[in-house]
């Protein structure tokens, strides 16, 4: 070819071996990079040890006792090079244990772990014997899996667990709670910088002090909550005050004159934070990697616990350090990518089956929020936001999760340092619209400054830490199980015999289209009716399972109210879950196309295309093209996309019914992570011409290779199909993959901004971009040791390639590339 | 009133300010042997073939039905096949077999156009003519361009600058920029490899420049091994355009993206540089 093939910085950085920088982080990340994760077993260990000596107790309590009794034994850490203290497990790359979500099965899992397909993990045979005699043991009977499992009535368990032992997930309606302890979350960490642990505790013990004595209620909620909340400050504090111990004995034997002087100003700040507020940048940092890293401690949080609007709260801190002279750019941006590398090596465990294929390639998203507004509606955009981004561009790790919110005032440099860095090749940061946003959290019942101030968190979803209250994590629900269950009566091909869903009749006697998709739009129905079930059930239960005393001493309401924020009624609070729609673009192509071919067009019969389908078109190669080539959802058609808007509508409709009963808000949201991977498992071919058993379609996205009329044609399709007039709406996670050619040169940038800025005009909530050819996709997925560190968008967020199943890099070379030639 | 085009483009962005749409009208009085759209150069839809897409050997005979019109065999190019072709379109389920080309009207394609509109609000984009000529379909072209205006979407056109000098005079009144090639200002050069002299072609450029000095010209070489990729050469054209205004100039580098397309048009690209 004469043409030059252009490839990202990020792309060339790997290419050229350069390997990873002379900085701190880049050194620090060379000391772990590539290597396989441990299992560390002491959260486990210690959790388990005072949960056996707590029983009978508020359960709240029962959770700062195990917090403080962790912060009291647990082995901590401070590493070589490394300018801020805090491991939650050993050195390299670590997962720790949640026994309270899968101790019935830990044992089990523990001895698969080693060979499992995606995401393995390496355990010594000591601890492994631990977990098996000591552990597991103790739970058993005893987690919300199991009592979940025992809750959910007969018809509603058919569509969530396989009838085995482990009540492994059947991936069609699929609940989430079992293997977390919340949704993704997102604290206010503005207050413990401010006012410190201290500050926390003594509100709560003026808050005890003026409980009513004779009080029932007072006596056995609030006070043990107040109490668990004293506990918890007392125990993060006595567990920096260790690390300051450590960095001080390190600092005496330290032969190094400079490291020794790192070693005791990193002493002097663990004596000081989080106990008390934070005086400068560096403490502010610290302080804040504690109450993160303890968080993470405290319960596993859906896609671990996010980070909040740095550069706001941060801000007034490196403010007054750059003003005194003490602090410039560059050291701001070592003292965060310390906390980057720390956050690397941070692996999100998931022991069942399940959780595992949601979260490949060890995939967390602790959101970093940067931009926006303030609360009164003025840009939000400071100094810090742009170090933000330079760190991003120049050590290009895939944590953490950087959100870029995008506002009609954010100014030009913002936006095109935005696209600038977005063009390095990591596909970060992602971006979240506050003009979609922002007015959907006003319907929803927010003030005006706490829907401006929202944060993201996780993968795309917006929180207002001191006014969410809703935890339960929520179901994912395979819309292309509901469409085979239409062609097959009720039946998938891989159940057999087995009547899952309705009988909603034999497809061969469907006249016109419009039987079709009546048929289509009961079983979704339905599917819903399950969904919605098993929420009913996950929201009465929770609380019995779960408490975070940690997390309700950093929310306001909690602390006004002296409740955990698992309970299920929160006064004023905000309940903002979700639903799941899996395989929207694989169902729209599939209604559209036999709308097209078989009724419009009278080229096939249904009893055909069944008998085709049956056969995974092997021997139906015409069909199967005829069936591909039909108008498609992505291509700003109004033939798919009508059909796309009606089906978004009926489940927007279901909720505003239905999620009302239940007191929350459950949204309509297409956020799959990588779970359209599994959930393709399960779904034999589909109308669309998609293979049985291949992943179904990403988020909102078309189906793979379907956009045949580039990306802005796949976002005019997200707007057609979206219906604006109603508020149940949560996130549309929109990834756009394109060619460095799209995006080269000063011009290329400029366009990459035109085309944010439709975006934002669009109201659409999310977009991701992905720059990378495809040529060096399928070399990295044939020699994956020279391409490592190669950084790749899945679903929302940045994994490495190499490290995803094969089948997940099919998916992702599969999507479409759009070359502007 | 109705044209012929082969393409409606969203998401372009070499072809004028902004991101843009191209509408390619069918027809170009050249034959540039490097020409990336051959499927552009003839004014009449034609019928195209692409054997590695054919599915024939899977039990595909959804095409058999058409073996009553004059010349068709399946599995075969037939270069013969133009004009009317509306039975070759949609037949083919893997779209081996299909057309290029197809008549709309004005209005239709600036619907097409203007449904992209949010992209083109942000860096001036808008709506690009291309080829072709887009001014060999000439009182189309002017349709297009009104109808655009009308609509207040941004107007461009990369033109050849082989057409009719009235034509091209109405359509600057309606344009915010012109793209304009000069391949080589070697006449005898411009003859052999096009097939055309470059006399109007400058002719028409020089009445841009001096009764359009608002327009905004964007000049273009598209830079051909072993034709005009020499500095001597280009610097020629460099020189020619010194000193005129409200003009940029850029070398197209050359690719041959469009290769396959012969084979598909049954056509040989003899003289298609190595």
């Amino acid at each position: 070819m004469a043409q030059d093939k252009v490839y990202s910085p990020q792309e060339i950085r790997i290419l050229n071996s350069e390997g990873l920088g002379a900085k701190r982080a880049g050194r620090i990340l060379e000391s772990f990079h590539g290597s396989r994760p441990v299992i560390d077993i002491e959260r486990g260990k210690y959790f388990t040890e005072s949960f056996k000596q707590t029983e009978g107790q508020p359960l709240v309590l029962r959770w700062a006792k195990a917090l403080y009794h962790y912060a009291e034994k647990a082995t901590v850490y401070v590493d070589d090079d490394q300018l801020i203290a805090g491991r939650a497990g050993r050195e390299g790359r670590y997962g720790i244990l949640y026994p309270e979500l899968d101790g019935d099965f830990l044992d089990e899992a523990i001895k698969s772990l080693p060979q499992r397909d995606s995401s393995p993990f390496d355990i010594t045979d000591e601890d492994a014997e631990y977990i098996i005699n000591e552990i597991s043991p103790y739970w058993k009977g005893k987690t919300f899996h199991e009592a979940l499992a025992a809750a959910i009535p007969e018809d509603t368990r058919r569509y969530t667990y396989n009838n085995d032992e482990e009540l492994s997930s059947r991936f069609i309606v699929n609940e989430t709670a079992s293997f977390r302890s919340s949704i993704q979350w997102v604290h206010d960490y503005e207050t413990p910088l401010r006012i410190g642990f201290n500050g926390i505790k003594a509100r709560a013990q003026q808050k005890l002090s003026e409980l009513d004595e004779f009080s029932p209620v007072d006596n056995t909620e609030k006070r043990p909550f107040l109490e668990a909340v004293i506990i918890t400050a007392d125990a993060i504090i006595l567990w920096a005050q260790r690390h300051a111990e450590l960095a001080e004995q390190r600092a005496a034997a330290e032969t190094d004159e400079k490291r020794k002087a790192e070693l005791s100003e990193l002493a002097r700040i663990c004596r000081k934070v989080p106990a008390e507020p934070a005086g400068s940048f560096y403490e502010a940092v610290q302080a804040q990697w504690f109450i993160q890293l303890f968080s993470r401690i405290e319960q596993k949080t859906g896609t671990i616990i996010s980070n909040g609007r740095m550069d706001q709260y941060l801000y007034p801190y490196y403010k007054e350090d750059k003003e005194k002279g003490l602090i410039d750019e560059d050291r701001a941006e070592e003292l965060l990518e310390c906390v980057w590398v720390a956050m690397a090596q941070y692996i999100d465990l998931y022991l069942s089956k399940a959780g595992g294929a949601f979260n490949e390639g060890y995939a967390h998203w602790e959101a970093v929020t940067i931009g926006g507004q303030t609360p009164d509606g003025r840009d939000a955009v400071n100094e810090l936001t742009y170090v933000f981004l330079r760190s991003k561009r120049e050590f290009p790790l895939n944590y953490p999760d950087l959100a870029a919110r995008i506002h009609t005032r954010s100014p030009e440099r913002y936006l095109y340092e935005v696209a600038e860095t977005i063009k390095d090749g990591s596909g970060f940061p992602k971006l979240i619209n506050d003009e979609e946003v922002v007015p959907l959290l006003l319907a929803k019942g927010a003030r005006f400054d706490e829907a401006y101030d929202y944060s993201v968190s996780g993968c795309a979803e917006c929180r207002m830490p001191n006014r969410d209250t809703f935890t339960s994590p929520c179901a994912y629900i395979n819309f292309a199980a509901a469409l085979e269950m239409t062609i097959y009566n009720g039946k998938m091909l891989k159940y057999g015999d087995e009547v899952i869903g309705l009988q909603t009749g034999e497809v061969e006697d469907f006249k016109n289209f419009d039987e079709f998709l009546s048929a289509y739009l009961k079983q979704q129905k339905n599917f819903m009716k399950q969904a919605f079930i098993q929420q009913h059930e996950i929201i009465r239960l929770r609380a019995e399972h779960f408490a975070s005393p940690l997390g309700s001493s950093l929310h306001r309401l909690c602390m006004e109210q002296m409740k955990d924020i698992h309970q299920p009624y929160i006064e004023g609070g905000i309940d903002l879950g979700y639903f799941e729609f899996i395989g929207y673009g694989t169902v729209v192509d599939s209604l559209a196309a036999i709308k097209k071919v078989v009724f419009e067009d009278k080229r096939l019969t249904l009893a055909e295309l069944k008998e085709a389908m049956i056969h995974n078109f092997e021997g139906y190669e015409p069909i199967r093209q005829l069936m591909q080539n039909a108008p498609a959802y992505g291509n700003n058609d109004n033939y798919p996309d009508e059909i796309g808007k009606l089906l978004d509508r009926e489940l927007l409709e279901f909720t505003g019914k239905y999620s009302r009963e239940l007191g929350v808000h459950l949204d309509l949201r297409y956020v799959p992570f990588t779970s359209n991977v599994p959930f393709g498992k399960v779904v034999s071919a589909t109308p669309n011409g998609r293979l049985a058993y291949l992943p179904l379609s990403d988020g909102s996205s078309a189906s793979q290779g379907a956009d045949k009329n580039g990306p802005t044609a796949v976002l005019l399709s997200n707007y057609a199909t979206k219906n604006y007039d109603i508020r149940d709406r949560a996130a549309r996670l929109l990834n756009i993959k394109l060619s460095p050619q799209c995006v080269k040169g000063e011009e290329g940038t400029q366009k990459l901004v035109d085309f944010i800025k439709a975006w934002r005009e669009l109201k659409l909530w999310h977009l991701q971009f992905n720059i990378i050819n495809r040529e060096t996709l399928i070399k990295a997925q044939q020699n994956p040791d020279a391409y490592r560190s190669l950084l790749v968008r899945v679903a929302g967020y940045s994994a490495y390639f190499c490290e995803l199943s094969k089948d997940l890099q099919d998916d992702i070379i599969s999507r479409t590339e759009h070359f502007a030639v | 009133m109705s044209g012929t085009v082969f393409n409606i483009q969203p998401y372009s962005l070499h072809d004028g300010p902004g991101i843009r749409t191209i509408v390619f009208l069918k027809g170009c009085p050249m034959r540039c042997g490097w020409c990336s759209n051959p499927e552009s150069q003839e004014s009449c839809p034609e019928v195209y073939f692409d054997k590695e897409k054919c599915i024939a050997d899977k039990g595909c005979d959804f095409c058999r039905g058409l073996c009553d019109i004059a010349g068709f065999c399946p599995q075969q190019v037939n270069s013969e096949l133009r004009g009317s072709c509306d039975a070759f379109r949609d037949v083919c389920p893997s779209g081996a077999l299909g057309v290029y080309g197809y008549d709309a009207s004005a209005g239709e394609i600036v619907d097409r156009v203007e449904a992209e509109s949010a992209f083109y609000s942000h860096g001036g984009g808008g709506m690009t003519l291309s080829g072709g000529e887009p001014f060999m379909q000439g009182e189309f072209a002017l349709e297009l361009l009104k109808e655009a205006k009308r609509r207040r979407i941004n107007t461009a056109a990369e033109t050849c600058g082989l057409c009719d000098t009235e034509i091209l005079r109405r359509a600057a009144e309606l344009l915010d920029t012109v793209l304009f090639d000069i391949k080589t200002l070697d006449e005898q050069k411009h003859i052999r490899y096009t097939g055309c002299s470059n006399k109007l072609i400058l002719e028409n450029l020089e009445m841009l420049f001096s009764d359009f000095p608002k327009l905004r010209k964007q000049i273009r070489t598209p830079v051909i091994p072993g034709v005009n990729d020499n500095e001597r050469e280009l610097n020629e054209i460099r020189k020619y355009l010194e000193g005129r205004e409200n003009y940029s100039y850029e070398l197209l580098p050359y690719h041959r993206f469009g290769e396959k397309k012969y084979s598909l048009l049954g056509r040989k690209c003899t003289t298609y540089p190595e």
